[in-house]
């Protein structure tokens, strides 16, 4: 396998999709019509609902989508499984299932006078399921920012090489936010600043960094300082771990990756004889380094730091896509090598791994089905896509016929973002989950720059852009957590209700969770909530396609799939969380009590998702004998 | 295909290239300063002319003196502060 083929699979993947299946649901079972006014041009107001060209929708749907949800996943499944089985799950799932959910959650909202899924499910389903949507999508959101901030601590704890990169992007997004709002300077003046020295930031980190005649890594100047620091920090407790935790699935990146020998080497953070991974104080620094980032992010003026990172980050995203998806195309055609004489454009990762269907006693349990299903969280299929389409983009749409380009576009899109970091991964030899990736990602980079630009400059890039697109969402996450959790008990506990107190307590609910210490459980839950999300999106989808008399096979199949399979990897995934941590005897004292926590929200997930699913049944049934209620007119339109 | 096509073909090209990295880059900046710009207005207007939406204020000289500038956005004002609004809301706010 070579990364040109993964090239056509993507290519024939996006038009057999696009032109056979969803152009046929648009037009035979949505049957969007441009004359029908949209809730953009019936309720516009200039700031939510605002008629906007379908290109520029397309690319503010498709940043709104790709996080980091299409990175991580294939790099943990291929991790897992082998690069196949995720293949055929991103290219199966997206033509079927994926651009099935972005589509219709966008016309659902387009139909329902531009409201959201919630509150369609208010009017279609059941007046309780709008409040359980809203605890739901809580936890979904503290899920989805505890393995987020896990990772990337993880990621800046092991690689001294990325952090300054990191902290140079937080100075050049306040100096962004200053030069363009308070100083009126010229965007594009301030992007060429301000993206640039963001670019030498990430190259600094590994300038200088060469192997000595053991072969052993020796940081540059600036890691070294990083390394410094880290080894200050850890001396407070003399070096030794606050806490141990087991990953069974090595997923972690501060397990190093095994050498030519097929063993793991021991690091001051991983113990290779025991496989225990050890917390130490300085995992706990870079935790709080990003809790302060995102509570920035969250609490700032939007324009102050939140946006001016988001956008250096599109930069920096945006060159390491285009470099790498031209490295993808030119490696195999003109046979590069990389620094140690392999073909970069060859896959190095096994095609398959064991499937893990067999149950061992006292071991955690990867079953390719449902846990590949719900490690991929994006890229295929995605709930947070649901929530942005219906919020963001369905208010926005001039015209009806816009909405498959756009939301069933954008699926495809991301999709291909998905099909560029397996492939990174894939051709990466060595390095563990971001790692990996970023290894990949450099290769792809020296070879789409024809040379011009070293792997290991590269690498960091992709470390970067890695780090960059986590914590863009990750800060996002945080200001809705606040919002929902004010919305949620402000009545009840008005000191809630102060944004600072929000925040604190969204952000220490997510560290309880990080400190489980096994990441790899928190992402499989936050995966089974995403796509559980999704499966919810697309019940209100077949409710409302049931209400409305039209035929709604092409939401119901994906949805009782994915919600079948979500609710199944929520089992699994609690299982695996008692059987490895808390009922196991050489465990204690904050992983244990951290992963009956999560064992806890997964009840309490799976619970809300039973509920919703059976008065999304019930609905259904109901709609299948009578018409739905009219859409009652709005108050806007009422009073305009 | 002639000259001319060929040249209209790729300003489309250009245009709607241009548009998609604008729409990646800086369409939620711009809708993000709407919104701030929108909000103040809006609030101005509701001190204002509240009594339009049933809301009491106090007597409305000021109001009348004004009234001829607020004019333009009173049907957007309307929608924007009757609107219900949803937690799904603050992703954007």
């Amino acid at each position: 396998m070579n990364t040109l083929w993964i090239v056509v699979i993507g290519v024939i993947t996006i038009y057999v999709a696009y032109n056979f299946y969803a152009k046929r649901i648009d037009r035979d079972v949505i049957q969007a019509d441009p004359k029908r006014a949209t809730p953009a041009r019936m309720y516009m107001d200039g700031v939510d609902f605002m008629p906007t060209s379908r290109n520029v929708l397309f690319g503010y749907h498709f940043k709104a989508i790709a996080a980091a949800g299409p990175i991580v996943g294939p790099i943990t499944a291929a991790n897992l499984w082998g690069w196949s089985p995720a293949l055929a799950w991103l290219v199966l799932g997206v033509s079927f299932i994926g651009w099935v959910s972005d589509y219709s959650a966008i016309m659902v909202a387009v139909r329902n006078d531009g409201n959201s899924l919630s509150a369609i499910a208010h009017r279609l389903i059941a007046p309780r399921t709008r409040t359980i949507l809203f605890v739901f999508i809580f936890f979904y959101l503290m899920l989805l920012a505890g393995a987020f901030i896990g990772i990337l601590a993880a990621i800046l704890s092991a690689r001294p090489d990325v952090p300054f990169g990191i902290v140079v992007l937080a100075l050049m997004g306040l100096l962004a936010g200053q030069m363009m709002y308070r100083w009126k300077l010229s965007i594009v003046g301030v992007t060429a600043l301000v993206v640039t020295l963001t670019l030498v930031g990430m190259a600094a980190g590994p300038w200088g960094q060469h192997r000595d005649d053991k072969g052993a890594l020796v940081n540059g100047p600036v890691a070294a300082v990083v390394a410094s620091l880290n080894s200050s920090v850890d001396s407070i407790n003399d070096h030794k771990a606050l806490f141990t935790v087991v990953d069974p699935t090595a997923a972690d990146p501060r397990i190093p990756a095994p050498g030519k020998d097929g063993k793991r080497v021991s690091t001051p953070a991983y113990d290779a004889e025991t496989g225990l991974l050890k917390t130490l104080p300085n995992y706990l620094l870079w935790l709080v380094f990003l809790f302060g980032f995102s509570y920035m992010g969250a609490n700032l003026p939007i324009w102050r730091f939140a946006q001016p990172v988001a956008y250096i980050g599109f930069w920096v995203m945006l060159i390491t896509i285009l470099l790498s998806a031209v490295g993808m195309v030119v490696a195999p055609l003109l046979d590069t090598k990389d620094a140690a004489g392999n073909l970069i454009g060859q896959f190095a990762l096994p095609a398959l791994k064991d499937m893990g269907f067999t149950v061992q006693e006292g071991k955690a349990w990867q079953p390719l089905w449902p846990m590949l299903f719900v490690t991929i969280a994006c890229g295929a299929i995605s709930g947070w896509h649901a929530l942005v389409g219906s919020v963001g983009t369905a208010r926005q749409l001039e015209y009806e016929t816009d909405a498959l380009p756009v939301g069933a576009g954008g699926m495809l899109g991301e999709n291909t973002l998905a099909l560029l970091s397996l492939t990174a991964v894939s051709i990466a030899g060595a390095g563990g989950g971001g790692g990996r990736f970023a290894q990949g990602v450099g290769k792809l980079v020296y070879a789409g720059s024809f040379g011009a630009t070293p792997e290991i400059f590269g690498t960091a890039l992709g470390f970067g852009t890695f780090v960059v697109i986590v914590l863009t969402v990750t800060q996002l996450v945080f200001r809705v957590m606040r919002v929902t959790l004010t919305e949620w008990v402000g009545d009840l506990i008005p000191p809630v209700r102060n944004m600072h107190v929000s925040s604190v307590i969204s952000m220490g609910l997510t560290l309880a969770l990080v400190l489980t210490g096994t990441w790899v459980y928190l992402w499989q839950m936050f995966g089974a909530s995403n796509q559980l999300m999704a499966a919810l999106s697309l019940i209100v989808v077949s409710v409302w396609l049931r209400s409305e008399k039209r035929s709604p096979a092409y939401a119901v199949v994906p949805m009782v799939f994915m919600y079948i399979t979500t609710l199944a990897a929520t089992i699994v995934t609690a299982r695996n969380l008692y059987v490895t941590i808390a009922a196991n005897p050489e465990m204690s004292g904050l992983p244990v009590a951290g992963a009956w926590a999560m064992i806890g929200v997964s009840v309490l997930l799976f619970i809300a998702a039973l509920m919703i699913g059976w008065d999304g049944y019930k609905a259904y049934m109901r709609y299948g004998q009578t018409p739905a209620a009219p859409v009652p007119p709005s108050v806007a339109t009422r009073q305009a | 295909m002639t000259d001319e096509e060929k040249e209209a073909l790729a300003k489309r090209i250009w245009h709607n290239l241009s548009d998609t990295v604008y729409g990646m880059a800086a369409h939620d900046m711009s809708r993000a300063a709407l919104r701030t710009r929108a909000s103040m207005e809006h609030l101005f207007i509701l001190i204002t002319m509240g009594d339009l939406l049933g809301i009491p204020i106090l007597p409305p000289y000021y109001s009348l003196r004004l009234l001829p500038y607020v004019v333009p956005q009173i049907a957007t004002w309307k929608r924007r502060m009757l609107r219900e609004k949803d937690v799904a809301d603050a992703m954007f706010g």
